[in-house]
Formats: structure tokens, C-alpha cells, sequence
């Protein structure tokens, strides 16, 4: 008997009954299958490839199509592009499919974005490395290690710091990317935003990189996919609506002059894409035949043979099996994600939409639960694999090299009870025994999820993986509700949401599965992309912009014109801030996005999503014409907001209230770094190292009162009540606004990684943070070592305004492992996870690992290739992250208890 | 020495998870009547606000001299390579700590803050809603018992809010004091540190009589309700011997207890020593084999006490 059973039965003995506690020690993980060893450690040594096969056959198509409705058009191109590609298949495989030919592949979409490739294309072609292009991109720093192509080598050329591609392909890519360069949503959209007379100060924004980032850069994405009409139909029979839909619509407005003919089109392009992406599926059962036929080993010949079958089947027909169904569901992901650039594309709540496939399986008896956990293994590879193409500063300073393909798990089914189901704790304990980056988890935490799930869960993040990450259910049906109720938002959608992307909540529906006879409602996504709007715009870099009247010191730009008013008041700084800079911002910046947005829908209107997200089918339209059920998904993403209100609180406290500098010593202080040395000096960007120059003892004193003035995060209400203010001043401006889809505006408060690239182009701030550090990362993790009164303190500071008013609010938090050792730590851990959702926190999500081994990682990151951290909505390979965000990460911190 | 409704704390964490059953909140006082050789939290020993600094916090590498007027009385000086020193003679001296505000580091740090029950129920109230459901706070120190007429009407507050309440003590205590604040715990760790009392008195500076004598009586109360769980902090060379852990096991076994929590010397302390301008005696020794743990698990499990090593308790 072992010691941990002694001390039960001395207990039980002795009348104290502990029998609920079975374990003290954490219970073993299990290893993963062999299958995925093998697979994985291909991945590992996978680099990131681009290749021209899915460009050169749109292209093709499209120039063979010249006059059809664009529509009709676009949807011929991608069912060629995709029955083109040339489909891969490696030994031991199970689950079939890849997003190009390649493992870790992806492309170019020049359609969207060609000036990159043209202004590289003179330099490519003579083999030299490409400037960076835009301002954003030169201040984004792209991880060096992994599968990282960052220069150039031997036959392959480096593009966008990440992706290799074959010097072969290259005059391939020049060419067709040429034919783009009028063409492209980028530059019509900037031929139209030229026209407008604010246009210079739009460009002020982004040279200043005040705001990162275009709308076309990722047009879709951020959203839910919903694979109901596969699921439900098979692609045959989908084939034969659409034949019905065309001859109901095809020719027939309806009620509606402006659109009501589009209908018709718009099911001439869904039956094109469908016999599109069918071939596309076919052509790997064609591709495991031809691999069988050559096959020595009867065992891996016999799983040739299961493929081919597989896809044969899933290419007309409604899936018969789980396995079936879970490989139809990553081909229309793939497919969605070939579309357009591409991050956030999610998954959704897959353990709920399945379990009617795995429900029928283990009552036949035609597979287990240790299968099945298997191919859910190798489904996490094929997820992990996901790449996405755009420039540098988008792959490295907005994902950090991740696509963030979400899978949610909880939450409330149509009835309201919870929607926990059996394959779903089989999804986590894959997500435990396969480690991988993709597809991060989200719980949707309800009251009424099973206890034994939220340990289950908390079992899973102790690993250290970063995932699963907490989302408040209740909070995100609130949020529903209250922001889709001019959409007629109803209580059973609301329990159909989950985050699109890494938590940007998404209105969902329930529609009714058919199969193994009976009907099963499963979720889906109804709504367009929650990535476009205004985006990361930081905020701090705009106080800063308030201070110096609207001149950028770094760039020189007058980015705002100057408000040459004195700041005498508190209220008048803020006045300045939200009612002059800010709005005009918004303003501006709206304007110019719906123009891309909308020139995006023209040239490119989305079809294969379309086909994916309800209601499009039903009413004839795709989502670039409101197709969805829900459209008021256009967002501002604001980046560094807890900088930004440590800062009002330090000006509030040291200029305002106490009056202890002027603002003019306080400017002084802050333009010179409070006498310390930058970031770029010491390439250091976590705000622990801070060298002093001569100038240092100048300004140690004001430099010791910023630092010391009060601090978010501490349930100080001097300081919470600035971002009480903050969030209730920015909701009005949001239901102000209207996007391209003629909706209102909300709130997108995650940082992604761009706290890196933008703290990089703010001077010194107000509450201490040094010129060029990292902001504080999310919108509710405390600066890092200014929490000084603990977790609980952080929370109550958290959760001093009503999350439900936004999409979300981000918290990162670190706890060391020690603290949540053995199954008592377990239960520790979903206390503290619990606490911050009774609160009304909308996300939690941990890094239980400590700073050390992140600090050997990053000296000796080949040690460390299956390292993975949180970043902030999404993990990552640590190896794959730039310097300034893993500085950052090492310096939150850590709860040890 | 403030007065009786004034607590003397020098921390309150919260997320405390090793120190009771659950997620608590734990209110650490200052003083003790011990002066063990080995402590981890020398800095509750000075009953009066004093400073703490963190050298390794200090940024003078880079070139910070921020503190360099900070001290009236002059007990901050710098040597020539630029690194500031404090002098412990004058720095104890003082209890108006303006040195601190100086730093932006946080390496100048007060040790001690004044509050009221009122001020320490807010806190408590604050995090109520975080322990779930058997979490709770935990009084420690320093000892706590040495501020009973604090913890009174303090301990009173918590039970009227339905708070589980647990100490950390040594219970060095008149026996009057021990049963005013035990009467309102629901959990408590006693420290037993060494049966032998000269030995007792050699390592903690006191004898442990009134601790035993205190033990026996609460295991024999009619009005104690609450868990108990013996501790020993057990540090190589002291109290690690087999021949202890029998007359541990003997007290046990006589009064009915069961259950014993060994921990693991450590000397995480050590840089707080270091920081108060102490020199730190068990620097190099101390260290418990592994094995000798395991041992003594053994010997107190055969003898039917349920013993927990370190954080692997079932609580």
C-alpha cells in the first residue's frame, strides 16, 4: 500500500472522512499515440512553405473568366485553385488533408495585397533580401527559431521574415502578382480612401503606426464557422438545392430591387464552390488509391485503402462516422481558410456538433474512446499546421506566427442545460496528451457546467500548455444580447455563441442535425468576421499625441492638428483626448476601413464562407451582402489600455490633484526618458532593466512619484475609477459609429501581440513604462510587478466595470506551478478561475510555467522546441516568438502563493 | 507599540493555497516570541515599522542613486563602486520610513502597516467571494497570538461573516489567550519543534511547556470543534531524529491527534535576513535528505498518524 492510501484508511480510522480526495499527486497524462509522435516531430522540423499552386489556378480561372459576374467569378477560381492542388498524404496518417501541398503550407493572395510581392519582386528575381514595406512592418519583430524562414538559403527565399518559397517559383509569383497591381482591394481601396479629403490624416496614423494595420490585410476571419449544410447533406445533395434555389431565384428579385437578384448568383457560385471543394476531397481518395496500389506494407496499404474510402465517401455524401464527419469538418475549414488571408477562423463548439457522430459509433461499437481520442490527436496537427500568409508585421507583430483556430467546449445547449458532452472531455484529454498549439481551447464556463469538466479543464491548463482558456458564458450571452438586439438577437442564439478567433465573441445558431435517427440542434457560427473596423490603435501612443499637440516625436508627422490648448484641467486633458483626438480617430479610420471592406466585398465577395454560416443559404445572400444572420460584428481593437490608464492616473495624481509637477515637468520628464537609456539602446523590452544616463538624477524623483502613483490592479479606486470612466465614455462612441454593414461599433480589447510593435513607438508614458517597452499585454493584465496586493485585488480591479458592455476584456495570468501541485492544486486552481468568472471577468487564461524555464528557453531556445506559452488570446511555440513578447511574457507576474 | 484595536501586519496574500483548506487569505502579524534559528520571515520579528531593503531589487548596477538623500538620519550611504548600503544601527532607529517613496524600484520597502479590524475586514470582505467553498482566512506571523486582544474582536468579526478561520501559530500562549482565540478557529496549525526542551530552547529561544501543555488541553476541550494538524518545520540536525518523531508520535497517540504536517526545512528566508542587515546562521546547513523524510513518514504512518509532507495534504 502507498503512503497516500495509508494516510486514508489513518483518517477513515479515525473518523475523518477524506474519501472524495482520491489523489494527492496529479494523475499521469498519458502518452500520445505513436501516430502522432511521428507526425509531430515531422512538424517540428517542417519549415514555414509557400507555394504558387493555389495563385496560379485562380489566376488562371479568373483570366478565363473574364465577364462573369464577379460573384460567379471568384467562385469558379477557388473550386479550380483548390481541385488543383496537389494533395499530400503521409504514411501514418489518418486524418487526410492539408491547407496547400505542403505540411506547414501556405500562399499568397495577391487579389487582396500584391504591392508587397511587386515592390519585392525586383529584389527577388535578383535574389537579394526585400526591404520591409510599411512602417508597422519595419517595427514587428518575427520569432527567429522554429519553423521560421527569416532569411533567405540555398534554393529558397525568404518571404515576410517566415515563409520560404522554391527560387523556382518565384518569376511565377512576379507574374501573377503583376496582374494585381491595379487591381488588388488594396489598391482600389486606397484609390477611393485617396479621394477623401482626411485621407492625409489617416496616413498620419499609420506612418506614426499610431494604428496598425489595414482591413484587407485578413478580411475574414474572427468569426465561427458553421458546418451544418455538410454535415446535414453531403455535397451531392447540396448540389441538387442549389440547382432548386437557381431555378426558384435566378432571375426573380423578390421584394428587393438592390440585391434580390443576387440571389440567383449567389447559388450559381455555392454550387460551383461545392463541386469544387467535393473534387478537391475526391482527388485525395484518388491520391490514396494511387499510394495504396503501391504499397508493400499490408498494414499501412489497409490505411491507404480506409482513406480513399473516407474521402470518397465524404466527397457527395452525409458523413456515416465519427471519423468521417471530423475529416469533412477540417476540409471545410481548409477550404474557408484558402479563401482570403485568413486568422481566427474557429472551429466552434466541435464536441458538441459531433457527438451525434461519436454517439453512433460507440453504441455500434464500431470504435472506442481510445480511437477516437487518437484521430482527435492528429486533427490538433493538422490544426497546428494552419499557416497563414501575410506581411511581417502581420504575421509576427499581430499573430506572433499563430492563426488562432479556436475550439470552444462548454457552455449551454438550445435548452438551456449544459452542453457538456462525452466527446468533449475526449477533446481535452487529446489537447492534454497531444501537445500542440492548435486548435487552442475555450471553455465557455456556465454554473451549469459539471464540476468534473472544470477539473477536468484545470487539469489541462496545469500542464502548462496555455489552454484552455475560461470564458464567462453568462457574460457572452449578456453581451449577445445586448449588442445583437437590434438584429432581433433571441436567448437561443445567445446560448449558441463562442469566440471567433482568439475571444472575439460571435453570435452563433442551433440548427437541427439529422442523423442516426433523431435530431440533434448543433451550433454554428451566424455571423460575418469580428476582425475588421478600426484596429489596434494605441492607446497610450495617443495620450502621448494629446501631450505633444499632436506631433509625433519619433516620426516627425503631425499626426493630429495641433489643439494648442494649455491642459490646465484634468477634465480638459480628457476632454481633448476622448472628444477631439480620439473621436476624430474613429471617424477617420472608420471611413477608410469600410472603404476596403467594402471594396473587398466587390472583388472579392466571400463564397465558401458563405456556404458556411447561417443564414446565407436560406436567404440567397452571401456575407458580403448581410447573408449572416448577425452583421454588427465590425470592431475597435484598442491596444495598451492599462498603460493608458496608469498614465491618466499618474498625470491625475502628480500634475492634477496634488500638483506636486506641471505638466511641463512632467512632459520634460517623459520626452527624455526620465534620464534612462531606451529599449532599442539596451534591447531589453520588459521594463525590469532601466540604465541611467547623466540625465538620471534630474528626474529620479518625478521618475519614483510616476512609478509610485496608484496602479491599476491593486482594487485602488483612484485608479479603477479612471477605467470605469474610460470603458463607459468609449460604449456611446461605439454605438455611434457604423461599420460597412451599416451597424454599430464595439469594442475589441485584446492586444494579440501588437503591445510589442506599439509599445516600440511610445515614448516614456506617464505611470513609469520606459520609451519602446512592451505595454502591458491584454486589456486587463496589470503592468507587469505594479499588482502589489495580490490575485484577489486584481480581480476586484478587473471587474469595476460590466464586461457584457464589450466583445471582451482580456487577463493573463501566471501562476507558478508549485502553487496548483496534486489534485488539491487542481481544485485550487478552478477556485481562482472561478472567483474571476463569479465576479463577471470575461477571460482568464494561464501560464503555469515558471520565468526561469522561459529564461533558459530564450537563451537556448533549441532545447526548447516544444515549449508553449500563452501570448494572449492563443498559445505559441515559444521558439516561434519575437524578443520583445517573450520578454514581456517572462516578465508578468508570477503567482506563487 | 500601538494600542490594542491597532494590528501590527507586515503582509496580507491573497491566493494563499498552502496554508489551510483552500484558496484563503492570509494575514501575516508581526512579532514573535521565538526567536528560532532558522526562520523564514525575520522581518515579523521587529514589533515597529521598519525597512526592508532588497538588494538584489536595487537598480544602482544601472546606475540608479535615487535613494542617496532619501534618509534624514543619513543611514543610507553609498560605497565607491556606487552601491548604496543601509546602516541597520540608525536604519532601526527610525519608524517614519521616508526613504521609501525614493524608490522606484520597490527595493526600500516598510515592513509594517497599522490597521484596524475595520481596515483588515475590508480586505478580507473583498476576497470573501474568491476562497470558494472551504477556503477561508489564515491568521500567521510572526505569532499572531501575541496581538490576541487584536484577534478578538478581529476573529468575533469573521465568525459573524460565516468565514472559515484557521491560525498558523506556535502556540506560545498564555493558556487564558490560547482559549479566547480558539474558540473561534475552525482549523489551526501548531508548530511542535522539538520535544526536547532544552533543545526547544536552544533553536526557538523558549521552552515548549506552555505549547504542549496548550495542545493537550485543546485536544481534550469540550468546545473545540475545529481540525487540528500538528507542524514541525523539520530541519536536518535539530528535530529530524527518529527518536524525536517517537515522542511526537507518544504525544499524539495520548491525546488523541492524528494528524502531522512535516515541512521541508527551506531557505527561501535567507536574502530576508540579508535585507534586515542580519547575518543568517543556517546559510550552508539544515538540508533534509530525502530519504530521512520519507523515514519519518513511515514511522508516524506505522504508528497510525496520518503525516503529510510538505504540500501534499489532502486539504
Amino acid at each position: 500500500m502507498d503512503n497516500e492510501a495509508k494516510i486514508q484508511e489513518i483518517l477513515k480510522r479515525r473518523g475523518l472522512d477524506v474519501s472524495e480526495v482520491t489523489d494527492f499527486a496529479d494523475t499521469e497524462v498519458k502518452e500520445p499515440s505513436p501516430r502522432f509522435t511521428k507526425l509531430i516531430n515531422i512538424y517540428y522540423a517542417m519549415k514555414n512553405s509557400i507555394d504558387m499552386e493555389y495563385p496560379y489556378w485562380y489566376n488562371r480561372t479568373w483570366w478565363a473568366n473574364e465577364g462573369d459576374i464577379t460573384e460567379i467569378r471568384r467562385a469558379k477560381s477557388e473550386a479550380a485553385a483548390l481541385s488543383h492542388m496537389t494533395p499530400t498524404i503521409l504514411p501514418g496518417e489518418l486524418i487526410f488533408g492539408n491547407k496547400t501541398r505542403n505540411f506547414r503550407g501556405a500562399f499568397c493572395f495577391p487579389w487582396v495585397d500584391a504591392s508587397f510581392f511587386n515592390a519585392a519582386a525586383e529584389a527577388m528575381m535578383a535574389g537579394v533580401d526585400a526591404p520591409p514595406v510599411s512602417a508597422a512592418d519595419a517595427v514587428s519583430v518575427v520569432g527567429a527559431g522554429g519553423g521560421n524562414v527569416t532569411k533567405d538559403y540555398g534554393n529558397i527565399v525568404s518571404i515576410a521574415q517566415k515563409f520560404g518559397l522554391r527560387r523556382e517559383e518565384v518569376p511565377c509569383l512576379v507574374k501573377v502578382a503583376k496582374y494585381w497591381d491595379n487591381g488588388s482591394v488594396e489598391r482600389v481601396s486606397a484609390r477611393l480612401a485617396e479621394t477623401r479629403p482626411d485621407y492625409q490624416k489617416w496616413a498620419g496614423y499609420r506612418n506614426s503606426v499610431l494604428v496598425m494595420f489595414d482591413s484587407w490585410a485578413i478580411p475574414q476571419g474572427r468569426e465561427v464557422i458553421n458546418y451544418y449544410l455538410p454535415l446535414e447533406y453531403g455535397f451531392d445533395k447540396i448540389v441538387e438545392l442549389c440547382d432548386e434555389k437557381i431555378a426558384e431565384t435566378l432571375g426573380e428579385a423578390g421584394d428587393d430591387g438592390v440585391l434580390g437578384m443576387s440571389r440567383g448568383y449567389y447559388y450559381m457560385a455555392c454550387k460551383e464552390i461545392a463541386l469544387g471543394v467535393s473534387k478537391w476531397i475526391e482527388n485525395y481518395a484518388k491520391r490514396a488509391e494511387f499510394l495504396a496500389a503501391r504499397e508493400a506494407d499490408e498494414q499501412q496499404k489497409k490505411e491507404y485503402l480506409d482513406i480513399a474510402e473516407v474521402a470518397h465517401h465524404i466527397a457527395h455524401k452525409q458523413p456515416a462516422s465519427f471519423r468521417q464527419a471530423l475529416n469533412l469538418t477540417l476540409m471545410c475549414h481548409y477550404g474557408v481558410v484558402n479563401e482570403d488571408p485568413h486568422s481566427g477562423q474557429s472551429i466552434g463548439r466541435l464536441g458538441q456538433i459531433l457527438q451525434p457522430f461519436y454517439e453512433k459509433d460507440i453504441e455500434e461499437g464500431v470504435t472506442n474512446d481510445e480511437e477516437v481520442i487518437e484521430l482527435l490527436e492528429l486533427y490538433r496537427i493538422k490544426i497546428t499546421a494552419i499557416e497563414c500568409f501575410a506581411s511581417s508585421g502581420v504575421t509576427g507583430g499581430v499573430l506572433s506566427g499563430n492563426t488562432f483556430n479556436n475550439l470552444s467546449i462548454g457552455g449551454l445547449g438550445y435548452n438551456g442545460l449544459t452542453a457538456v458532452t462525452p466527446l468533449e472531455y475526449l477533446i481535452v484529454e487529446a489537447g492534454m496528451r497531444g501537445k500542440t498549439t492548435q486548435p487552442t481551447l475555450s471553455l465557455l464556463y456556465d454554473e451549469k457546467t459539471p464540476e468534473d469538466f472544470l477539473l477536468k479543464v484545470a487539469s489541462c491548463i496545469k500542464l502548462g500548455l496555455g489552454y484552455p482558456a475560461i470564458m464567462n458564458n453568462q457574460g457572452g450571452m449578456n453581451y449577445m444580447l445586448r449588442h445583437y438586439h437590434p438584429e432581433g438577437m433571441t436567448i437561443y442564439d445567445a446560448r449558441a455563441w463562442c469566440p471567433g478567433g482568439c475571444l472575439e465573441s460571435s453570435p452563433g445558431c442551433f440548427q437541427p442535425l439529422h442523423y442516426n435517427g433523431k435530431v440533434t440542434m448543433i451550433p454554428g457560427g451566424a455571423g460575418p468576421t469580428a476582425g475588421t473596423g478600426i484596429h489596434f490603435t494605441g492607446m497610450p501612443k495617443l495620450l502621448e499625441l494629446v501631450l505633444t499637440n499632436g506631433y509625433d516625436k519619433r516620426t516627425g508627422i503631425q499626426v493630429f492638428q495641433p489643439h494648442n490648448k494649455s491642459l490646465d484641467t484634468y477634465e480638459e486633458l480628457l476632454d481633448v483626448y476622448y472628444n477631439d483626438y480620439l473621436q476624430e480617430l474613429l471617424e477617420v479610420s472608420n471611413r477608410m476601413n469600410n472603404l476596403q471592406m467594402d471594396t473587398h466585398r466587390k472583388i472579392c465577395p466571400i463564397v465558401w464562407a458563405s456556404l458556411l454560416k447561417a443564414d446565407c443559404f436560406k436567404v440567397g445572400q452571401n456575407q458580403s451582402h448581410l447573408g449572416a444572420r448577425y452583421n454588427g460584428t465590425i470592431n475597435f481593437e484598442s491596444c495598451g489600455t492599462i498603460n493608458f490608464i496608469n498614465s491618466l492616473a499618474s498625470l491625475k495624481k502628480n500634475v492634477y490633484d496634488e500638483k506636486k509637477y506641471t505638466l511641463e515637468e512632467m512632459k520634460d520628464a517623459m520626452f527624455n526618458n526620465f534620464g534612462f537609456k531606451t529599449a532599442f539602446e539596451t534591447g531589453v523590452f520588459s521594463p525590469d532593466r532601466r540604465e541611467a544616463t547623466e540625465n538620471a538624477p534630474k528626474y529620479e524623483k518625478i521618475f519614483a512619484d510616476c512609478v509610485n502613483a496608484p496602479k491599476y490592479g491593486n482594487a485602488d479606486p483612484y485608479a479603477d475609477d479612471i477605467l470605469y470612466d474610460y470603458e463607459e465614455r468609449m460604449l456611446p462612441k461605439m454605438l455611434a459609429l457604423r461599420s460597412y454593414m451599416g451597424k454599430q461599433y464595439y469594442m475589441c480589447q485584446i492586444s494579440v501581440s501588437t503591445h510589442g510593435p506599439q509599445g516600440a513607438i511610445t515614448l516614456a508614458t506617464a505611470d513609469g513604462r520606459l520609451c519602446g517597452t512592451t505595454y502591458a499585454d491584454a486589456s486587463m493584465s496589470p503592468a507587469p510587478t505594479t499588482d502589489k496586493n495580490g490575485i484577489y485585488a486584481l480581480f476586484t480591479s478587473a471587474t469595476c466595470y460590466d464586461h457584457a458592455m464589450c466583445q471582451n476584456s482580456q487577463m493573463n495570468v501566471k501562476i507558478h506551478p508549485s502553487a496548483i501541485k496534486g489534485t488539491q492544486g487542481t481544485h485550487k486552481l478552478l477556485d481562482v478561475y472561478r472567483a474571476y468568472m463569479r465576479k463577471g471577468g470575461f477571460h482568464i487564461q494561464f501560464n503555469v510555467t515558471s520565468s526561469k524555464v522561459l529564461k533558459e528557453a530564450q537563451a537556448k531556445p533549441d532545447d526548447y522546441r516544444d515549449l508553449m506559452v500563452r501570448v494572449a488570446g492563443f498559445t505559441q511555440y515559444w521558439c516561434e516568438i519575437g524578443k520583445p513578447i517573450q520578454d514581456e511574457v517572462i516578465f508578468r507576474t508570477e503567482y506563487d502563493a | 507599540m500601538p494600542q490594542d484595536n491597532i494590528g501590527m501586519i507586515f503582509d496580507i496574500q491573497s491566493y494563499s493555497v498552502h496554508d489551510g483548506p483552500g484558496c484563503r487569505t492570509n494575514v501575516f502579524f508581526v512579532g514573535c516570541p521565538l526567536q528560532c534559528r532558522w526562520c523564514a520571515n525575520p522581518e515579523s520579528w521587529m514589533v515597529k515599522k521598519h525597512l526592508m531593503f532588497a538588494e538584489r531589487t536595487c537598480k544602482w548596477e544601472q546606475g540608479c542613486t535615487a535613494c542617496r538623500d532619501a534618509c534624514p538620519n543619513g543611514s543610507i550611504k553609498f560605497d565607491e563602486k556606487g552601491q548604496p548600503h543601509v546602516d541597520w544601527i540608525l536604519c532601526n532607529k527610525c519608524e517614519t520610513i521616508e526613504c521609501e517613496s525614493s524608490c522606484a524600484a520597490h527595493a526600500l520597502k516598510q515592513c509594517v502597516r497599522f490597521m484596524t479590524v475595520e481596515d483588515v475586514m475590508k480586505i478580507l470582505m473583498r476576497d470573501y467571494p474568491n476562497w470558494g467553498s472551504n477556503g477561508g482566512v489564515t491568521f500567521s506571523g510572526g505569532e499572531p497570538l501575541m496581538h490576541h486582544k487584536f484577534l478578538d474582536p478581529l476573529l468575533q468579526e469573521c465568525r459573524k461573516q460565516q468565514m472559515h478561520t484557521a491560525i498558523e501559530t506556535s502556540g506560545f500562549a498564555s493558556p487564558e489567550v490560547f482559549e479566547k482565540i480558539f474558540r473561534n478557529l475552525n482549523f489551526a496549525f501548531i508548530d511542535v519543534k522539538n520535544m526536547d526542551n532544552e533543545m526547544h530552547k536552544w533553536g526557538t529561544g523558549v521552552s515548549n511547556e506552555p505549547i504542549l501543555h496548550n495542545i493537550e488541553t485543546l485536544a481534550h476541550a469540550d468546545w473545540w470543534r475545529g481540525r487540528l494538524v500538528l507542524r514541525q518545520p523539520t530541519i536536518h540536525g535539530f528535530n529530524d531524529s527518529l527518536e524525536n518523531a517517537k515522542r511526537v508520535i507518544d504525544f499524539m497517540n495520548k491525546n488523541g491527534l492524528y494528524e502531522i504536517n512535516l515541512l521541508r526545512f527551506h531557505r527561501m528566508g535567507g536574502t530576508k535576513w540579508e535585507q534586515l542587515g542580519k547575518k543568517y546562521e543556517y546559510d550552508d546547513h539544515g538540508d533534509m535528505p530525502e530519504e530521512r523524510m520519507l523515514e519519518l513518514q513511515e514511522l508516524y504512518l506505522n504508528n497510525d498518524i496520518a503525516c503529510y509532507i510538505g504540500e501534499s495534504t489532502p486539504f
